[in-house]
């Protein structure tokens, strides 16, 4: 690029060797009065490789560097290379048993020192360790003659130098790294940084980090100065300054923590200005990042030389600060956990390929082979990917955005954290120069994050960052220091920091309360045993919930959970309770296209499995008294439509894999229907009929809009507005908001204005972005703890019954509602303020009361809902923001029913506390075997409708909620808990092809029977209490089993032919991406999921050019069924076996040719992903 | 998920990994004849790998 020439080769040494003969008199190396010229520089250094090849250095021997920071280091590092062999630098500070282990592990013999290497080398080997040779004098005079000294022996393969990096097991591995590798990065950090003959080059780094070979060896390939910084300069900010001024450094790499110890202003020479190795905080970049000065991010592990990406950034930037691009000849691809590419904006591992991918760890085999993979990106023979262990996404356009290390990560309360995050928010403020955040044990077990600012004035609590972050994020400590300590290689000093944190600790005491809210907050306080402060005092995530769910019911106060963590001491938690403040917001991505959150991709498929019914249709109806403007109506629902654009979203699919495409703001259909000619009572028949229909005719999600509306006049001024939603776009929570913004248009629009909402905080899209990524972090946690919360739990919940289960399911839906007695709904009250539980903990105890006696089963799995609404910004949103979680409910006839109720209100805690693994991850993680007949794992739900009824306020109407028919039951039995008028009531929502009315009606009744004699009886064993006499009756005869699928029978196995099973097979190869299943592997046991099946169903329907119904993907789940399932059914479409097996044959060498091309995927660095990367 | 099979595989200059059972390999590798879980694989790289310059590196030199 710019005509720079390229670079002599093919080592480094070459380069450098062809400048110092095209420059001999320039300085090479200086520091302070001491400079080297290239001739100086090659002469030493040729003299020193005769010495060491003399000794039988050759390629591929290691040769230890032990010397202090002085000019002569850069001659031994040259002259070691020019030998042919390769340097391994020895600390002369460092720990001496590290020195000893390093030593012995590369399998040094030879060790070019001074006097204070030869100490060092001494103490930790013994005076007669190693041969040593010194660095030659600069009037040594010469035994050969340099210019005829032979070059340097070593091939691109062979070593040029190791690295010691620390190990995880704490034992130092040794990263081997070529001359190749090292070629391929500094001609490209060459033309990036924009190095040339004019450079002066800060030389900072130590050399046992990788840095040192940008900060020396780039410059002198270029024929530029080094500028070797002594180590007493290097650890003093005044000293540093001082000397980048005076040697006129105009580039220059440090790492973020020293950079930011320096003032931008006092240096206005140093035009090239580059930062990374550890996160690079956004308030650094736009310190420096000013006019004039050029700002390279960079980012690299020791594995693939350097750095592997760079971008040239401006001011202003905004955490997380992307690394980049790829440089020249590095290729970086980020990949799940089977290394495939992962869609942009996925966060998932940084793999790195090309030259520049070093040999592996010396000496370490199965270490080297375990991160150091075949590359099945390039499509060049042999090349290996190096698995950096750090994760990442790409951004839109190509920029890799780095989020941490997996292992780098740290728990609070139940969230992973990345410290560094925190940081780079608390470094915002005016008054604070650097800070670092630690998690450190708290000695009541957890971890507590400490914040550490300087300098010593900076502010000495970190609330100013409430609003940027968590509550669980906010370090609840604060240490102010001069400077953050540093260790030898310029970063900060973490083990420092935790020491600091462990010494400042403070104590607590057991708080006492002043104000009302105060005393009230601290006798639940001293029953939940709580210390002063509330984490340090042993409060985590589910004391919190306990804490507030007991406030709740309590002192009658809506908190969160977010003022506890936010708050931490009694008083504090106090005070905010009494100003019911606002949550925190954390960072979120905003401005994301349609993106699909997961629950959506499950009620989508859901679509997909039975399209003719509608059972996640959300249908709402509010009769309007009043006089009605229908444009303002009309005017309002546009504007919704337009605010809220996730009601604008269609849901299309590419071989089976759903997306999500917005389209523009359009006038909203909304027919009128007019009933008024109509007496009341068949008025009223017409409206309800009007309204089922409308709520039960399904939606199509990739066709039209995801919600309709229907206007109802009943009179001249009164009216009924209908609206369907699917529940895809749309939750409980949704209702109000809806009906708010809906009414704020309207008003708008009778007085002829704009709509004044503020706007929008975030959208859904942006809850779907922010959603992966906290499911990609926190999702292999939570899915561990659900599979343990869920260990040998029956997946199967068969309510007695009174007709056989259909072998499909059918979702058809009735209800039956039942108000609890006064006394019941006055007991269960009670006894949960008794308790510090919540109504629904009551209730939720007595359904599993209720499903023991219906069963006689202990153990049960039924569903819940969560609302995953946990940011503030969310709030205001229009969307599908709810969690279907599993629920294990026990049942235990010795407990006493007030401790089933604790337990019951801990698990509806437990199981909000891990949202991010989706339901479907949940099931298939579990192993459970997909049934056709029934909901997977959870055939029974519990929701609690804890809203407010909606109501829509339009000026001059009045708005009454109206009742509609649920158009359909996803599940055998929906239990809804709501309030109504000041009591409890119960509505059951059933499949009438599996119960009769009379059976759910009994069902009710033994229900309220059941929790009023337990709540009326708390204290005695559950089983013990005398209930009201069981109603709902036995299953009735024969009704327990499966109905004989009205469909074609099962064909006989083995009647499809083979060529429609190797179509399958073709199929499930490229979907799952796996070989080595046979015909009768069950799909779901070999890695599939729903939303494979759902690509499997696309691509046989395409392939066969018919349509199947994705249902008998389920019933037929292996090959040998699904073949004479698809064989017998072209039978049946008139089509003779030897008719359609040519068609089936052609598909399936089609397939298999597909197959073959893809093999050698051929993927630009930001691929896309396959289109089966689900998850 | 967690006992997922590998094989050891090796490529043109000898150099070892491991690779998911079942799925093609890049060019260039070859199954090596040890499969196992990733752990018994990398325990037999071990053994196996004990020179772990590339092969042409060893040839020419």
């Amino acid at each position: 690029m710019s005509g720079r020439p390229s670079l002599a080769g093919p080592t480094v040494v070459d380069a450098i060797l062809e400048r110092a003969r095209a420059v001999p008199d320039a300085v090479a190396v200086a520091q302070w009065d001491e400079e080297i010229t290239y001739a100086e520089l090659v002469r030493r250094a040729a003299l020193l490789a005769s010495r060491l090849r003399a000794l039988g250095v050759r390629p591929e021997t290691p040769v230890g560097i032990c010397l202090e920071r002085r000019p002569a280091m850069v001659v031994a590092v040259l002259g070691v290379l020019l030998s042919g062999g390769c340097y391994v630098p020895l600390d002369p500070g460092g720990p001496r048993l590290r020195l000893r282990d390093m030593a012995a592990d590369a399998g040094l013999d030879i060790v070019v020192c001074d006097p204070a290497g030869a100490e060092a080398v001494g103490e930790a080997m013994g005076d007669a360790a190693l041969r040593r040779l010194a660095v030659p004098g600069a009037n040594e005079p010469a035994e050969v003659d340099p210019a005829a000294a032979p070059a340097c022996p070593a091939a691109p393969d062979n070593l040029a130098y190791l690295l010691y990096t620390s190990g995880s097991t704490g034992r130092p591995k040794g990263v081997a790294v070529t001359h190749g590798n090292v070629m391929t990065f500094v001609t490209a950090w060459a033309a990036i940084s924009g190095a040339d003959e004019t450079t002066r080059a800060l030389a900072a780094a130590s050399l046992g980090f990788d840095v040192a070979v940008l900060d020396q060896l780039v410059p002198l390939a270029v024929g530029a100065t080094v500028l070797l910084v002594g180590d007493v300069d290097r650890t003093d900010p005044a000293r540093l300054r001082r000397f980048i001024a005076e040697h006129r450094v105009n580039w220059g790499f440090l790492t973020p923590a020293v950079l930011s110890l320096l003032d931008p202003a006092a240096l206005p020479g140093w035009r090239t200005v580059m930062c990374g190795a550890e996160s690079v905080p956004a308030e650094l970049i736009n310190r420096w990042a000013t006019p004039g000065r050029r700002f390279i991010h960079a980012y690299g592990p020791t594995e693939t030389t350097v750095a592997a990406t760079a971008v040239e950034v401006t001011a202003p930037q905004v955490a997380p600060v992307p690394i980049g691009y790829p440089l020249p000849g590095y290729r970086c691809h980020v990949v799940d956990e089977r290394l495939r590419p992962v869609e942009p904006g996925v966060e998932g591992e940084l793999v790195i390929g090309g030259p520049a991918v070093a040999r592996g760890y010396i000496g370490r085999p199965a270490t080297t082979a375990g991160v150091f993979v075949p590359d099945p990106f390039s499509g060049e023979p042999g090349a290996r990917l190096y698995r950096t262990g750090d994760m990442a996404r790409y951004t839109q356009d190509g920029q890799v955005v780095f989020l941490g290390r997996r292992d780098g990560q740290v728990k609070i309360r139940g969230q992973r954290i990345e410290v560094g995050e925190i940081a780079a928010v608390l470094q915002e403020h005016p008054r604070v120069t650097q800070a670092a955040v630690e998690a450190v044990p708290r000695p009541g077990g957890g971890l507590e994050l400490v914040a550490f600012l300087t300098p010593e004035d900076a502010p000495d609590d970190v609330e100013y960052a409430a609003s940027r972050l968590t509550a669980a994020m906010l370090p609840g400590r604060v240490l102010r220091l001069r400077e953050l300590p540093v260790n030898a290689s310029g970063k900060v000093d973490r083990a420092r920091l935790r020491e600091l944190a462990d010494a400042d600790r403070p104590a607590g005491d057991v708080p006492e309360g002043t104000t009302t809210t105060e005393r009230a907050l601290a006798a639940i306080w001293r029953r939940l045993g709580i210390g002063a402060d509330f984490f340090a005092g042993g409060g985590d995530s589910i004391t919190a919930m306990r804490l507030v769910a007991a406030v709740r019911d309590e002192l009658g106060l809506d908190v969160t959970v977010d003022d506890v963590f936010a708050g931490r001491t009694l008083p504090e938690i106090a005070t905010r309770f009494d100003k019911a403040a606002r949550r925190t917001e954390p960072e979120l991505a905003r401005g994301n296209p349609p993106t699909l959150a997961p629950p959506q991709r499950r009620l989508w498929f859901m679509d997909q499995l039975a399209p003719e019914a509608a059972p996640y249709n959300i249908a709402l109806a509010q009769r309007l008294r009043g006089p009605l403007d229908r444009d303002a109506l009309r005017a309002a629902l546009r504007a919704v439509a337009e605010r809220h654009d996730v009601l604008r979203w269609r849901i299309r699919q590419t071989a089976g894999v759903p997306y999500a495409v917005c389209e523009p703001p359009s006038d909203v259909d909304l027919p009128v229907v007019d009933l008024s000619a109509y007496g009341p009572a068949e008025r009223d028949a017409r409206l309800r009929t009007l309204l089922a229909a409308g709520a039960a005719a399904p939606l199509d999600l990739a066709a039209a809009a995801p919600w309709r509306a229907w206007l109802y006049t009943l009179a001249p001024d009164e009216h009924v507005l209908a609206l369907t939603l699917h529940h895809a776009v749309f939750d409980g929570w949704s209702v109000d908001v809806l009906y708010t913004d809906l009414a704020a248009a309207y008003a708008a629009g009778v007085a002829d204005r704009t709509a004044d909402l503020p706007p929008l905080r975030a959208s859904y899209a942006d809850y779907a972005v922010w959603r992966a990524e906290r499911d990609l972090r926190d999702g292999a946690a939570d899915l561990a703890w659900w599979s343990e919360h869920l260990r040998d739990a029956p997946t199967v919940l068969d309510l007695p019954r009174d007709r056989p289960r259909p072998a499909e399911q059918t979702y058809r839906g009735a209800q039956a509602c039942l108000a609890l007695p006064a006394e019941t709904d006055a007991a269960v009250r009670g006894l949960a303020a008794d308790l510090g539980a919540t109504p629904a903990g009551v209730l939720l105890a007595g359904l599993g009361r209720l499903l023991h006696r219906l069963t006689g089963s202990a153990d049960h799995v039924i569903g819940a809902v969560v609302a995953d609404r946990r940011v503030a910004a969310f709030d205001d949103l229009v969307g599908f923001f709810i969690d279907m979680v599993p629920l294990r409910l026990r049942s235990d006839d010795e407990a006493d029913f007030a401790t089933q109720v604790r337990r019951a209100t801990r698990e509806l805690m437990d199981v909000a506390a891990h949202p991010a693994a989706p339901l479907e991850r949940v099931v298939e993680e579990l192993g459970i075997a997909r049934d056709p007949s029934r909901a997977p794992l959870t055939q029974v739900m519990f929701n609690v409708l804890n809203l407010t009824e909606p109501r829509l306020d339009l000026p001059g109407l009045r708005g009454e909620e109206i009742d509609v028919d649920k158009p359909g039951s996803p599940f055998d039995l929906t239990v809804y808990v709501m309030e109504r008028g000041g009591g409890f009531e119960v509505e059951f929502l059933y499949n009438p092809d599996l119960f009769d009315a009379a059976r759910v009606d009994a069902m009710l009744a033994d229900y309220a029977n059941v929790v009023g004699a337990l709540a009326a009886n708390p204290a005695a064993p559950a089983g013990a209490v005398a209930l009201p006499e069981r109603l709902s009756p036995e299953a009735a005869p024969g009704a327990m089993r499966v109905a004989e699928p009205t469909a074609a029978p099962l064909p006989p196995v083995g009647a499809g032919t083979a060529a429609t099973e190797e179509l399958i097979a073709a199929i499930w190869r490229e979907v799952l991406e796996r070989d080595g299943f046979s015909p009768d592997d069950n799909f779901f046991d070999i890695g599939g999921n729903s939303l494979a099946l759902a690509a499997v169903h696309a691509r046989l329907c395409a392939r066969l050019g018919r349509d199947l119904r994705m249902v008998d993907l389920f019933r037929y789940p292996n090959i040998r069924t699904l073949a004479a399932h698809l064989d017998a059914q072209a039978d049946d479409t008139g089509g003779t076996t030897e008719a359609v097996n040519p068609e089936i044959a052609r598909a399936a060498s089609r397939a298999e040719a597909r197959r073959n091309r893809t093999r050698r995927p051929r993927r630009a660095p930001s691929t896309t992903g396959q289109e089966n990367d689900h998850e | 998920m967690t006992d997922e099979q590998y094989v050891v595989v090796r490529n043109d200059e000898e150099q070892y990994s491991i690779w998911p059972a079942g799925r093609t390999l890049p060019a260039g590798w070859h199954d090596a004849g040890f499969g196992g879980s990733k752990q018994e694989c990398l325990d037999h790289i071990e053994t196996v790998w004990t020179d772990m310059r590339p092969l042409s590196l060893r040839q020419g030199g």
